[in-house]
């Protein structure tokens, strides 16, 4: 009986910790009055837009990253932050300054408008080529916008 | 019983204390020692913190110098570059070794140094992140002197408009404002308020402003004054999730309001026109005027024909040297015979032929022949040839008394041609009808001769001799003549 309960003494209440972080956001959207969103996160975002045509036959498929990670209800907030922090990756990309500098306007200010608190790890993609990563950052842009115009409306409508 | 173990101990514990007498002054000694080093770094640190002035919550000594400073923003000044300038707020601030310093609010770096240029610190960059605010620090050195925290979106200053026009529009009697400002093509600050100043040039304090959102501004011509000179001059400040301070003005435009119009003065156009329509008129009158008797008034008014001017105008006008008169007096010299009635032409021309004198009753009977007679069938009623009856029996034809003298009217005699006519040959006449006041009255024959052929009956009534013409005309005729000498 000792060993038994020495187990869910010692054994769960780790769980709890190991789970705890899945379940809560460490972010805090600060911004939802949409101010900050557009008058210059969406100035950086339509620039960005001109660019994107230049990639007008990037195929349709769906990266795996978006099956992950999408702008579901009440995970807004997570999927922003998750995005904003991809986007930090193609800051490296051999881009155009001005290009470069609207996507830190973008990822920089949604990390900021949102708050977040911890850190995640840095990861370092896989080599792709330059084609296919032009096509995944002009997805992960259109991703961001959408969900973000998904939670200024959702607070108007509030 | 004496207890060795309890003894060992107490023997041990003896045997030990000068040596935990000992151990016990060190450590005494030593936190004593402590003691005071961290009393010494405290007071020394106090007194450093006070030498240098951080003056965070504003708590300054009297021989510290004010480094506030104030600082505006300027968005997209050079294409994607922003400006941040600084100054400080006191000139007398030696700023020789100064710096400024800003953190946060940046993309991609932690801080950026300003750039220097005589008194003014400024900063040209696109790192500025726009959302959030930063922290702007003066440091001497490495030493932080004074920071201050800002949102650059709350310190924007506009660019200064310019190309301020006036155009003034006769039509619409009013002035169109414009002006342009270079934040029509920005993609941060475009909302904008813009201060519309202007004022007559010799009032130089009464500026008059008006506050607007777009670039054009319709100021009325009859809110300024006539014949007047104006300055005019515009500014603007960021409005929405931009805000700050006013821009410089712009440069001055200046306009002259024209002359108002007198009663008196009239356009060109309108002149000649109501010229020419002055003497249209003019004209049109006088042609009424001469035109009027002959064509205008025939067509207007025209006149109804008299039946004595048409006769007139048929008959033979007389001879000039005639004169037609029907005072009795002119025919004076013509023999006026009284004619009892209408005689046939052969009857008269048998009476004329035969010898004079014919007894008068006899011949009246002839005459009467036809007519109705009675006792008092006017006997008064007589012929008068105009041979035997002449001289002075026509003097006595007084007009207005035709019954003295019975002067038949003979239609064809005329007192001029009376001596004519009675020279040659008696006249004819028929048709002779008598007035009722040549049968009331007596008539007093000028010649006894006259007397016997006169027999006039004064209580006969006048009648008229009947013509014999027709059983028909004879019954009108008397009708007529009844109806006249009965009224």
């Amino acid at each position: 009986m000792v060993h038994v309960s020495f187990r869910y003494i010692f054994g769960i209440p780790p769980l709890i910790l190991v789970l705890l972080p899945v379940a809560s956001s460490d972010c805090e959207l600060e911004g939802k009055s949409g101010e900050e969103y557009q008058n210059v996160i969406m100035v950086s975002l339509n620039d960005l837009d001109r660019i994107r045509e230049n990639y007008s036959n990037c195929l349709n498929n769906e990266p795996n990253f978006f099956k992950k990670h999408s702008c579901d209800d009440d995970k807004e907030a997570t999927f922003l932050k998750t995005a904003a922090r991809k986007l930090k990756q193609f800051l490296r990309m051999n881009i155009h300054e001005e290009f470069k500098t609207h996507l830190q306007i973008v990822s920089q200010g949604t990390l900021q408008l949102l708050n977040c608190t911890k850190k995640e790890e840095k990861k370092s993609s896989k080599g792709q080529r330059k084609q296919d990563e032009m096509c995944f950052l002009m997805i992960l842009l259109e991703k961001i916008k959408t969900c973000w115009n998904k939670i200024l409306s959702g607070t108007k409508e509030h | 019983m004496y207890d060795p173990t309890k003894l060992l101990c107490q023997r041990t514990c003896f045997a030990r204390s000068p040596l935990l007498r000992s151990c016990f002054h060190s450590w005494g000694l030593r936190m004593t020692i402590l003691g005071t080093a961290f009393g010494v770094v405290f007071c020394l640190l106090r007194v450093v913190s006070g030498e240098s002035g951080y003056a965070q919550n504003g708590d300054l000594e009297d021989a510290e110098p004010d480094y506030s400073f104030s600082c505006y923003s300027q968005l997209e000044v050079s294409g994607s570059q922003h400006l941040l300038r600084c100054a400080f707020e006191d000139p007398d601030v030696n700023s020789t070794h100064l710096r400024l310093e800003i953190c946060e609010g940046l993309l991609d770096i932690k801080c950026l140094n300003f750039s220097k240029l005589q008194e003014i610190y400024f900063i040209k960059t696109n790192k500025f992140l726009l959302i959030g605010d930063s922290k702007i620090c003066v440091k001497l050195g490495q030493r932080i002197l004074t920071c201050r925290k800002m949102n650059i979106v709350q310190i924007v200053k506009p660019e200064a408009p310019f190309d301020v026009r006036v155009i003034y529009r006769e039509e619409a009697n009013d002035f169109v404002v414009t002006f342009n400002t270079s934040h029509l093509q920005k993609k941060y600050v475009k909302n904008l308020i813009h201060d519309v100043a202007y004022r007559q040039e010799k009032n130089e304090d009464d500026w008059m402003h008006v506050n607007l959102s777009s670039t054009t501004l319709t100021l009325l011509q009859r809110k300024l004054q006539p014949d007047a000179m104006y300055e005019i001059k515009v500014r603007s400040i960021p409005t929405g999730y931009y805000k700050g301070f006013w821009s410089e003005w712009s440069p001055s435009f200046h306009f002259r309001t024209p002359e108002p119009k007198g009663p008196g003065k009239m356009e060109p156009v309108l002149l000649i026109v109501s010229i020419l329509s002055f003497f249209s008129v003019a004209v049109m009158v006088i042609l009424a005027c001469v035109l009027w008797k002959k064509r205008i008034k025939p067509i207007i008014w025209p006149s109804l024909p008299d039946h004595k001017k048409t006769l007139e105008h048929l008959c033979k006008k007389p001879k000039k040297n005639l004169t037609v008169s029907f005072n009795p007096e002119s025919f004076l010299d013509c023999q006026i015979h009284k004619v009892d009635g209408i005689q046939a032409r052969d009857e008269v021309e048998g009476f004329l032929q035969d010898t004079f004198p014919v007894p008068l009753e006899e011949s009246e009977n002839q005459r009467f022949g036809g007519s109705v007679q009675g006792p008092n069938w006017p006997s008064k009623h007589a012929v008068i040839t105009p041979k035997t009856f002449r001289g002075d029996a026509s003097r006595r034809c007084l007009a207005g008394n035709g019954s003295v003298c019975g002067t038949p009217v003979l239609p064809s005699s005329r007192s001029p041609d009376c001596r004519e006519g009675g020279k040659n040959g008696p006249h004819v006449y028929q048709g002779l009808l008598l007035g009722p006041g040549t049968t009331n009255a007596t008539l007093h024959p000028p010649f006894p001769f006259q007397s016997e052929i006169l027999t006039l009956n004064p209580a006969a009534q006048g009648q008229l001799l009947l013509t014999p013409l027709g059983s028909n005309q004879e019954e009108a005729y008397v009708t007529m003549s009844s109806f006249y000498q009965n009224q």
